[in-house]
């Protein structure tokens, strides 16, 4: 197994620009398969559901609701089969 | 975890259309990285556009040539606004050779506005479109011009480099041009439009290229003040047309006015075919460089 860290992307914000937590779809220790939508997330410009990049088991969250995220900034840890 | 962040007057909350999905996967990384080793700009990043994460995947970027820094302080634009920089004189091969790597089938280049430039930088547009030709010679090229203020011979420089298709974006209706474009002239960007159209003399030089131009809509326009405008661009035998939803790039840009409703662009998609367009794209996300490809091929 092996653990890995959710980023934001680049949503169309110049890089270390920040979005801001909607909501969470997931909860820690929840499962998820590739492309479950993780979080939602939110720019100036649109709303943004970011995708789980792989399957697995959501370790930890580590962005509030509400919360500023500079790009490139973890959002969550998934763990993954190898 | 970082502290939160009080953002005073921007949006709670979004439509449900102005949703969009992330892709994964590690093309969009690959685009960014070309560009950044070949220390090129875009509009996709400068203009804090939400298609990034979209066009990017799709390995297409809209180039951004003649600097980062804009000349001109239009209210709906997130593009730095300062002195600009020195020309770079090696950035058409530096476009070229992002569109060779990237293998682009349909190319759109554009700018800031330089109106420090004599020529508003025209023969840098045509110096780059000509390097891209001989790098991909069956490439469609797009560009995606300033206004030159409107001087003609800077808009002859550009089509003289034959590129397929002459955009200039009217941006918005005559009314509020004052408070959203206030350096700029609906009828002066009318006729870019219709010069690039007719050309001059016995061989217009725009035979075999198209123009094309968009509109934004949400700003505080009527849908008559829409198909007026719309109008005037077939008067000008404009042959592409974009309709997109604007969105204000912060809280210190002009705000958005209301949110327009899909059902509403279709509305004005099938009043602007109606009108004679050869191709229209009509959508809250669409921009005038979005999916232009795809745009280009419905003609």
């Amino acid at each position: 197994m092996a653990e890995v860290e959710v980023k934001l992307p680049e949503l169309g914000e110049d890089a270390g620009d920040e979005a801001r937590v909607s909501f969470w779809y997931v909860a820690e220790g929840e499962e998820v398969e590739e492309g479950d939508d993780l979080v939602q997330m939110l720019t100036d410009k649109a709303t943004f559901d970011v995708p789980s990049p792989a399957r697995g088991k959501v370790v930890k969250l580590l962005a509030e609701e509400d919360q500023q995220v500079k790009v490139g900034q973890v959002l969550c840890r998934l763990r993954v089969e190898d | 975890m970082a502290s939160k962040v009080e953002t005073p007057n921007r949006p709670a909350r979004f439509p449900p259309w102005l949703r969009k999905r992330v892709p994964t996967g590690p093309e969009a990384a690959g685009v960014r990285r070309l560009l950044a080793g070949l220390g090129l700009a875009t509009v996709c990043s400068g203009a804090h556009c939400p298609n990034l994460p979209e066009c990017f995947a799709r390995g297409t970027a809209t180039f951004l040539i003649l600097g980062r820094r804009c000349t001109r302080s239009c209210r709906f634009c997130a593009i730095e606004k300062a002195p600009p920089e020195p020309l770079r004189e090696d950035e058409p091969q530096a476009v070229a050779e992002a569109t060779a790597r990237l293998g682009l089938r349909h190319v759109v280049i554009t700018s800031v506005t330089r109106d420090d430039l004599p020529d508003g930088g025209a023969r840098h547009f045509a110096r780059t479109i000509r390097a891209v030709r001989s790098r991909l010679p069956q490439a469609v090229i797009e560009v995606l011009t300033p206004d030159f203020e409107g001087r003609e011979e800077s808009v002859a420089a550009v089509l003289d480099a034959r590129p397929d298709i002459f955009n200039h974006n009217i941006e918005t209706v005559p009314r509020l041009y004052p408070t959203v474009r206030p350096e700029a002239g609906y009828r002066r960007s009318l006729a870019v439009l219709a010069y690039a159209k007719k050309g001059e003399g016995a061989v217009p030089f725009s035979v075999g290229i198209f123009t094309k131009s968009g509109l934004m809509v949400g700003l505080g326009e009527t849908d008559d003040e829409v198909r007026s405008a719309m109008r005037d661009l077939r008067e000008v035998g404009c042959d592409i047309l974009t309709i997109g939803q604007y969105l204000a790039p912060s809280p210190q840009h002009a705000p958005v006015a209301r949110f327009v409703e899909p059902a509403e662009f279709a509305a004005r998609e099938s009043e602007a075919r109606a009108l004679g367009f050869a191709a229209v794209a009509a959508g809250p996300f669409v921009r005038s460089s979005y999916q232009a490809e795809d745009v280009f091929r419905s003609i």
